[in-house]
């Protein structure tokens, strides 16, 4: 149905992609995986219009496209979900939908608005996502918007689907939901391609799995006969050789040994780094109680829309709170995010191109951002370029961020390399007290070990570190102890060997969606 | 991603945005000599056209900062005369009640610069805790400040009332060795370029080295990334207007000298627009999160150029407007960013 032809895509000091040629079929999923910044979205991209090849086309039927812009890969039926949320905030979610089809009449003098408000509600229906067609954009969780996102992209009956990272924001169920209607789609005898770093996802739908490395592709899976996944001498394939085939070597356990220091921690709470007492953010969560010791490790699960960012934004003063928090035993107020950051808190958003990193600054300039004073002399009258450019040496090899010219706009590096950029400007701080907002969020496995390390590290240096995720063997695998929220409230807590004891992901889905048990009433 | 790198040529469209402002101004340059050869090479022509240009050149150098920040200010022509009649009635008033007039003068330039300081204020106020868009906050001081000025005066003009002491900044300079006119004059390098220079060359450091201009760059660039990041927005916003309004002062100090008077009604008519020109020539985007304060510079100078030419082939001043509007729209297509 669609062919990469030997494409080679070259940005300022790198090759991003390497004489590349794939073909995509009809009626078949296929998906690109690969380490960040091995080429995945740059490929996506040729392929739906947005960055034209260097060298090689893109090929239906035998005959090259003209793929000068994303229009064009519209009119010939391919569609893309691009890896971050580009929707216009100031218009509704019907509008952003219907965004360059819109129904009109009168040959475009008036738009039907009831036409694309039932449009977008019949393909958010499909998509079994909650979201009022007539709500603004701005008014979206991350969650919310990426669903926005993938109905644009169905709405415009594309018979090629793109999707680069689509599961990345969304939480069990919402993945769940999708990767079936992305199974319906093949069935449709669409040609779905799709990158993930969430391999389990790979495995369980793909029929065709394409690994890039360094804009190269070293190796390609396809599903046999018997309806299981396996490379060309005909082995079955599991995660585990996915993740090998692409990072290159041998990957151990993901996740640091837990030092089960925890019970140690428990006799000690009585001095918490930080202490939510009644706590909330303002009409949006409320009477969470929560005491974080310093070397602790704390993770908060909960469905999309269980208050669990609103929370935490309203402990670092970006949102009206309820309650007292007490930092080192002394009730403290935040009017701003700087007033947390003196006070040693620090937190890292879910929505990393909008709030997380500055995509115009450079990588340097986005490193060293909150903590500038510490690179400045004369009371801010100089920045210490030689300083400034150490720190940002010192993030990029801990994290490994491939970034070929770290003086260029942030916008050039690949996603998960924006999200370690994300995290290395508030670790820079060095924070008493870290609240991550999903930090994983894109970052290949092997970066994932890296960060779970790094965060294991530090609070065996003692910070306290609080844990919003959406992947459940993420927050098993490195906290300490669990909460979870339903509904802007905690509705459960889960105690270090809770969470390691068998079933603890259903003990937590459990507590998260309220289907309660006799068990749970126990515990 | 192969680490070895790839040659990588900029397009040339790449090479115009950068640099376009550079070839524009050689351009003219070259048109100007062609033009008039001697004349206009004369050093004493520089001389003038630089003294007359140096007042909006430092509402230039202080808009691109403002506008780097994302925002504008409309006020800056108001605030001029604002300041300048505020701060001469002042003085006059000083030397009326028998005030030595050396301390007179002084005090009368203290008071203009800190008018405009303090008008400048009052807008970073209306926008960062009044929560109203710049567009409309200096709307509103760009009639608010002017009908204030004209109150004070009667829409008339106030002449200062020192004989010479005063207009010495405004029309004096700096000898220059070895550099004569044709009258065998030593030329000079009036105050008011160097001041003009000064600024520029202390706004770029601000931009490029100082920690004010990083987060002023990063709040124009994504004001709610900035918020995030822990960023004093409201100082540096309010901080940014204030430091607008200064520079304003200051424009207002060197044309009410140079005129040794204030006209109410004509003073600094109309220079918001070729201050925002200059610097949308120069380079930086209105979108704001990125600029250039030389580029800046060099937008006053083609300006300027434009003006001189047009003026010496005897186009009509009313023509002149559409030249000027031509000229930056054609920057502004040249410049902005190839995708998007
Ligand atoms: N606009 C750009 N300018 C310069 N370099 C770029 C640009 N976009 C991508 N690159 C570089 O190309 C390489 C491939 O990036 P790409 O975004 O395709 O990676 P990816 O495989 O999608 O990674 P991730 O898993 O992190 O999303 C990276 O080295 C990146 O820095
Ligand atoms: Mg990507």
């Amino acid at each position: 149905m669609l062919r990469a032809h030997s494409v080679t895509v070259e940005f300022p000091g790198v090759r991003a992609l390497d004489r590349v040629s794939l073909d995509f079929r009809a009626g078949e999923i296929h998906a690109i995986i690969g380490e960040n910044g091995a080429g995945k979205s740059t490929l996506m991209q040729v392929l739906s219009g947005a960055i034209p090849a260097t060298e090689g086309s893109v090929m239906r039927g035998g005959v090259p496209l003209r793929l000068n812009h994303p229009s064009d890969a519209r009119r010939a039926g391919i569609a893309m979900v691009h890896q971050e949320i580009n929707l216009i905030e100031t218009l509704s979610v019907a509008d952003n939908i219907a965004l360059g089809h819109e129904s009109v009449r009168f040959g475009g003098l008036i738009i039907d608005a009831q036409r694309q408000h039932d449009r977008a509600r019949e393909v958010l229906g499909a998509l079994g996502a909650k979201i009022d067609p007539s709500q603004l954009a701005s008014s979206l969780s991350i969650a919310q918007a990426q669903f926005v996102e993938i109905a644009k992209c169905i709405a415009s009956e594309a018979r090629v689907l793109i999707l680069d990272e689509p599961t990345a924001v969304l939480g069990a169920r919402d993945a769940e939901r999708l990767l079936a209607l992305m199974v319906q789609m093949r069935m449709d005898g669409r040609a779905v391609l799709f990158v993930s770093h969430h391999l389990d996802e790979v495995v369980a739908i793909a029929d065709r799995v394409s690994v890039l490395r360094d804009g190269e592709v070293v190796q390609s899976f396809e599903r046999g006969t018997n309806g299981a996944l396996t490379d060309v001498a005909g082995a079955r394939v599991d995660e585990g050789v996915l993740a090998r085939a692409m990072v290159g070597r041998e990957l151990g356990s993901i996740y640091p040994p837990i030092t089960l220091e925890t019970d140690d921690h428990a006799s000690c709470r009585c001095e918490p780094a930080i202490e939510l007492v009644d706590f909330g953010a303002h009409g949006r969560s409320r009477g969470i109680n929560l005491a974080v010791g310093a070397g602790e490790i704390v993770g908060i699960a909960g469905l999309v829309g269980s208050g669990r960012t609103e929370t935490a934004e309203a402990i670092v003063g970006l949102r009206e709170r309820v309650g007292t928090v007490r930092v080192g035993g002394v009730a403290v107020r935040f009017s701003n995010v700087r007033a947390a950051m003196k006070a040693g808190i620090a937190y890292v958003s879910e929505d990393r191109k909008g709030r997380g990193v500055h995509t115009t600054l450079s990588t340097i300039e986005n490193i060293v951002l909150p903590s500038l004073d510490a690179s400045t002399r004369f009371a801010g009258a100089w920045i210490d370029r030689a300083q400034q450019d150490a720190v940002a040496a010192k993030w990029i090899q801990t994290f490994g961020i491939r970034c070929p010219v770290p003086q260029r706009a942030l916008s050039s590096l690949s996603g998960g390399n924006q999200q370690k950029v994300a995290l290395a400007r508030w670790l820079e701080t060095k924070p008493r007290v870290l609240i991550v907002d999903e930090p994983t969020r894109g970052v290949d496995v092997g970066a994932k070990s890296e960060i779970y390390s790094i965060l294991a590290n530090l609070a065996r240096g003692g910070l306290a570190c609080l844990v919003i995720s959406s992947e459940l063997p993420e927050l098993i695998g490195i906290s300490h102890r669990l909460v979870v929220m339903r509904h802007g409230t905690t509705a459960g807590e889960l105690s270090s060997a809770q969470l390691r004891a068998h079933g603890a992901d259903e003990h937590i889905m459990r507590l998260a969606s309220g289907v309660a048990s006799d068990k749970d009433q126990t515990s | 991603m192969n680490m070895a790198i790839a040659p990588h040529i900029r397009p040339a469209h790449e090479l115009l945005q950068r640099w376009g402002v550079v070839v524009a101004f050689a351009i003219l340059f070259a048109v100007s000599t062609a033009k008039q050869g001697a004349e206009f090479l004369n050093p004493e022509n520089f001389r003038a056209m630089l003294n007359s240009n140096a007042p909006v050149g430092v509402l230039a150098v202080g808009m691109t900062l403002v506008i780097i920040s994302a925002g504008i200010d409309l006020s800056v022509g108001s605030m001029v005369v604002l300041a300048a009649a505020v701060g001469v009635t002042a003085m006059n008033a000083l030397i009326a009640s028998g005030t030595s007039e050396l301390s007179a003068v002084l005090l009368g330039a203290s008071i203009t610069i800190a008018c405009g300081t303090a008008a400048g204020m009052v807008n970073g106020v209306l926008i960062v805790y009044g929560k109203i868009a710049p567009f409309v906050a200096t709307l509103g001081g760009l009639a608010a400040f002017r009908s204030m000025s004209l109150a004070i005066a009667d829409a008339g003009e106030i002449r200062a009332q020192s004989a010479t002491l005063f207009s010495a900044l405004g029309r004096g300079g700096i000898p220059l060795p070895y550099l004569e006119n044709a009258a065998g004059k030593q030329l000079t390098l009036s105050y008011s370029t160097v001041i003009f220079f000064a600024l520029a060359i202390a706004a770029q450091w601000i931009l490029s080295r100082a920690r004010f201009g990083r987060y002023l760059i990063a709040i124009g660039a994504n004001e709610t990334a900035a918020r995030y990041a822990g960023l004093p927005i409201a100082s540096v916003r309010l901080r940014v207007y204030a430091l607008m309004g200064l520079f304003a002062g200051i424009a207002a100090l060197i044309q009410s000298s140079r005129m040794n008077s204030v006209s109410t009604s004509q003073l600094g008519l109309g220079s918001e627009l070729d201050a925002i020109a200059a610097v949308v020539i120069g380079g930086t985007s209105l979108r704001g999160g990125a600029g250039r304060v030389w580029g800046t510079v060099v937008g006053v100078l083609i300006l300027a150029m434009i003006t001189n030419i047009l003026t010496i082939s005897g186009v009509s001043p009313y023509w002149q407007g559409a030249v000027k509007g031509g000229v930056i729209v054609l920057a502004v297509l040249v410049q902005r960013p190839s995708n998007h």
